[in-house]
């Protein structure tokens, strides 16, 4: 458990994330089991809450080239979602849905970032289909946005956007896995302070002050 | 290089009198701004968010913004007997890293470029213009910045490392 800069979780709210997260990325793997002929399963290993402006150094002082996938939430809850795929793991979601992989990052054209991209909104889709299902809530659409960076600049770029409203961070590593293929990723899911209270009021455990 | 570098994270402010590097790591929208008093040895590198800070709310970390990040940044240095006259300044950053999708071609993510304009306008206001400039693009940056020599460095995830420029005569 981590303080933030604007809350600080309890173990009994970081447990009702995890549980959040393990059905609204079971769907998710749902979606992308579809996309790929394959049937994943999903792994969450575990949820940290993380302050805005750590987050870089938590997770993303790295300089290996991820992809990254981002859009902001609109409707009852907002914030953003965003998508971390270490290069390797992307090149092996691009295998099953193209059947191919672009080789370098130079070599992402627009094909390949579509594709990418379609997973990504699929993905959050599925995420925010059982959130909603689960806290009753109804959220807009926006369109995902894409970028293959090193994961500090994706995760700083990131937290730079959500830095503008009042978004609260939380991390949520996850692995989805078949019987030959592992991805691994970073989710990441930056719900506004109130969307946040929200939430928790649906989920009917009261956020500690 | 044997001298261990102080890695200035988003939303910081590290000033030093004598000698010291300064790494910015991974500058996606963000603005990295390295700075020098090359007469007292008084630098500073200042690792900025956001071009504004907002009217409805308190400013928590004063270098999280443009507008008040680079007179925090040249009152640390003035502090440590720096003269604002003689201070030259290097700036990186403000890319557009997400830059596939239809939203991309909008102004919806466009912090970078509003980091850009916002940190040379407060430049500007100092009388400050950079003597070295890598902004712009899709590409995330690293910025290295060495006290001793004046240079700064800068770095992408697909370019090798490449001068930004030489803060000293």
């Amino acid at each position: 458990m981590m303080a933030m800069e604007n809350v600080s979780l309890g173990l009994l709210e970081l447990s009702a994330i995890r549980e959040m997260a393990n059905t609204g990325l079971g769907n998710a793997a749902k979606s992308i089991s579809e996309f790929t002929a394959h049937n994943f399963n999903v792994d969450v290993p575990y949820a940290q809450s993380v302050a805005l402006t750590r987050m870089p150094m938590l997770l993303g002082e790295s300089e290996n080239i991820y992809v990254g996938i981002y859009l902001p939430v609109k409707g009852e809850v907002e914030g953003h979602i965003a998508f971390l795929l270490p290069w390797e793991s992307a090149q092996s979601l691009w295998k099953m849905v193209m059947g191919r992989a672009p080789r370098t990052p130079a070599e992402v054209d627009e094909d390949a970032a579509s594709a990418m991209l379609e997973v990504g909104n699929s993905f959050s889709g599925s995420f925010l289909n059982a959130i909603s299902d689960i806290a009753k809530f109804s959220f807009g659409s926006t369109q995902p946005v894409l970028a293959i960076d090193t994961c500090s600049a994706i995760i700083a770029t990131i937290v730079g956007e959500a830095s503008q409203g009042d978004a609260d961070s939380l991390a949520i590593d996850t692995e989805f896995f078949d019987d030959e293929h592992k991805i691994s990723g970073i989710f990441l899911f930056l719900p506004t302070v109130s969307g946040l209270k929200s939430l928790f009021a649906a989920l009917g455990i009261s956020k500690a002050a | 290089m044997t001298t261990t570098a102080v890695i200035v994270g988003m939303a910081e402010i590290h000033v030093t009198k004598g000698a010291g590097v300064f790494t910015c790591l991974g500058l996606g929208s963000c603005i990295g701004i390295c700075a020098i008093d090359p007469i007292t040895n008084v630098a500073g590198c200042a690792h900025i968010m956001l071009p504004e800070s907002f009217a409805d709310k308190p400013v928590d970390k004063p270098a999280k913004f443009a507008n008040t990040g680079i007179p925090e940044l040249i009152g640390m240095m003035e502090r440590l007997g720096a003269e604002r006259s003689r201070i030259v300044v290097a700036i990186a950053g403000g890319a557009q890293v997400f830059k596939f999708g239809s939203d991309c071609a909008t102004s919806k993510h466009d912090i970078g470029a509003r980091n850009v304009s916002a940190v040379t306008e407060a430049l500007n206001r100092y009388g400050l213009e950079p003597k070295g400039s890598d902004v712009g693009g899709s590409n995330g940056r690293t910025v290295t910045f060495t006290v001793e020599t004046g240079i700064a460095t800068v770095r992408t995830a697909i370019s090798t490392e490449k001068p930004l420029a030489t803060l000293r005569d």
